[in-house]
């Protein structure tokens, strides 16, 4: 027998962001390897980074971690929102709440930085410790962080909708955030790269936020007028992927 | 029979193992990103270390396989909830964990022998070599899958699983000399990670293709500990198969 409920009747606001921040926090008490991963994961790699190549790199290196942890998150974004739906069959809760997609899409983001916390704040204090960072390259870094984070984490959002099993959950987030990972010049100055990498890298984001980071640094050469049309094309490219990403979002089934 | 190990099922687990890999080949190519980023990285940074991290590479990716037994292994039993399905079957416990394994070994195979391809043209291995690298990678095969499977029964979701699953093969396949040489790692440092099964089987793959020099007593220990790995862990595999299905 149908119900007539009263939806105006009901709460429409909450405190979304504390609920998710919640969510995120629980996840890390109840589960410490996923605190301690997140936290360990971008130094894995700069290990790696710090014996092979040139250690006039490593402020670059570091820099780069923070940036590459962040976009991560996106990754860490897919699974939560693929397991919310998949396997604890969660996403019909959220629709029929008065949660849209954009407070849901900011929650799962907003849960997914709590882990990740502690290994910007440990990247940022060695980064400190291995370069001069002013307070102008502080505010660079914190804003390319902040773009990167609600960019990927909208991605991982948006790829874990169409997924159809938990099965496709690991190869398609590693698929995506790995290679966007390799491709974006994070860990080594652009010149670097072959030519027709270093025109593929420009067309992602996180190449024009690690030459505003590597820029506003000085660890690579960079004058006003360029730090400005990286700013440019950052904003730019991040508006087209985030118009991709709604576009490719399902929010409820069809 | 109380000792005796039975196998009734093996040959059709493997199969339906290796065809239902063989139709996830998005995983079988996206389990090649991370040893191909850490080869980038390689070849942008330190290009004369390209031989040793292609080694590096194929011993990574056997000790992956173990990462994807233990999301199969998981997936299998906690989203399909199909355990006690094979428990109840004549499909032996042996049989699944053997089946498992084997499958991802035949359907991961294919990126190993593409990245062995470039490492015969840029170092050419000589027979012995050859063998080495065979029984190393089967070596590491063999307690990666174990370490999948037993992990994977730790748990009662998938989310919880990751992170761990994260955490073995960075610790095995990243810090230790798996990717580059052995001379990078201070000398107080170097028995230990001769323990270790995935450096342990890089190290002497490295040093029989001419790419690093270690001491004769360095290669017996890493030679005896990686021997003494893989069959103790793969029995130990087996026990824990028939144990799992003993109760339930």
């Amino acid at each position: 027998m149908a119900v007539e409920v009263n939806l105006a009747a009901q709460p429409q606001k909450g405190h979304v962001l504390a609920a998710w921040g919640l969510i995120g926090w629980r996840w890390i008490w109840r589960s410490p390897a996923a605190a301690i991963v997140p936290l360990l994961q971008p130094f894995f790699f700069l290990y790696f980074l710090h014996l092979i190549s040139d250690p006039s790199y490593f402020p670059l290196q570091v820099a780069g971690a923070m940036i590459f942890s962040t976009q991560n998150i996106g990754s860490w974004c897919l699974s939560d929102s693929a397991v919310f739906r998949i396997e604890l069959r969660l996403q019909d809760i959220f629709v029929a709440s008065p949660h849209d997609k954009v407070r849901y899409l900011f929650g799962v983001a907003f849960s997914n930085i709590i882990p990740a916390l502690p290994a910007l704040v440990a990247l940022g204090i060695i980064l400190a410790m291995v370069t001069s960072v002013s307070l102008t390259a502080w505010l660079v870094i914190v804003a390319c962080i902040l773009i990167i984070w609600v960019l990927y984490s909208a991605i991982g959002i948006a790829v874990s909708s169409r997924l159809r099993s938990q099965r496709e959950v690991w190869p398609v987030g590693n698929l995506i955030f790995t290679l966007l990972g390799i491709l974006s010049p994070l860990y080594y100055p652009l010149s670097r790269l072959p030519p027709v990498w270093r025109e593929l890298a420009q067309l992602l984001p996180a190449t024009y936020a690690a030459l505003l980071v590597q820029g506003s640094l000085g660890l690579e050469p960079a004058t006003a007028t360029s730090l400005a049309i990286d700013a440019g094309l950052l904003i730019l490219s991040t508006a087209i992927g985030l118009a991709l990403a709604w576009w490719l979002y399902q929010w409820r089934e069809r | 029979m109380a000792f005796g190990l039975r196998w009734g099922g093996t040959g059709v687990f493997l199969a339906t193992e290796i065809r239902v890999q063989f139709h996830e080949w998005l995983a079988i190519v996206t389990g090649t990103l991370t040893p191909g980023a850490l080869l980038i990285f390689v070849a942008i940074l330190a290009p004369e270390l390209i031989a040793v991290t292609l080694i590096g590479s194929l011993v990574y990716s056997m000790f992956l396989i173990g990462q994807r037994v233990l999301n199969e292994a998981a997936y299998i039993r906690i989203d399909h909830k199909l355990n006690e399905l094979y428990h109840a079957s004549p499909l032996s416990p042996e049989a699944y964990f053997v089946g498992i394994a084997g499958g991802m070994l035949v359907a991961y195979l294919p990126p190993s022998l593409f990245v062995l391809a470039i490492l015969e043209i840029l170092h050419p291995l000589s027979f012995v070599a050859w063998l080495v690298l065979a029984a190393c990678l089967l070596a590491v095969w063999a307690v990666s899958s174990t370490i999948g499977y037993v992990v994977s029964t730790l748990f009662k979701d998938m989310k919880t699983i990751w992170p761990y699953s994260a955490l073995l093969t960075n610790l095995f396949g990243i810090v230790p000399p798996v990717f580059y040489p052995i001379r990078f790692v201070p000398t107080e440092w170097r028995s230990l990670v001769l323990l270790l099964p995935t450096s342990g089987a890089a190290v002497l793959v490295n040093s029989v293709a001419g790419l690093e020099t270690i001491s004769g007593n360095e290669a017996i220990l890493a030679a005896a500990a990686l021997a003494v790995e893989s069959v103790a862990m793969f029995v130990f595999g087996i026990y824990w198969a028939r144990r799992m299905a003993r109760e339930r």
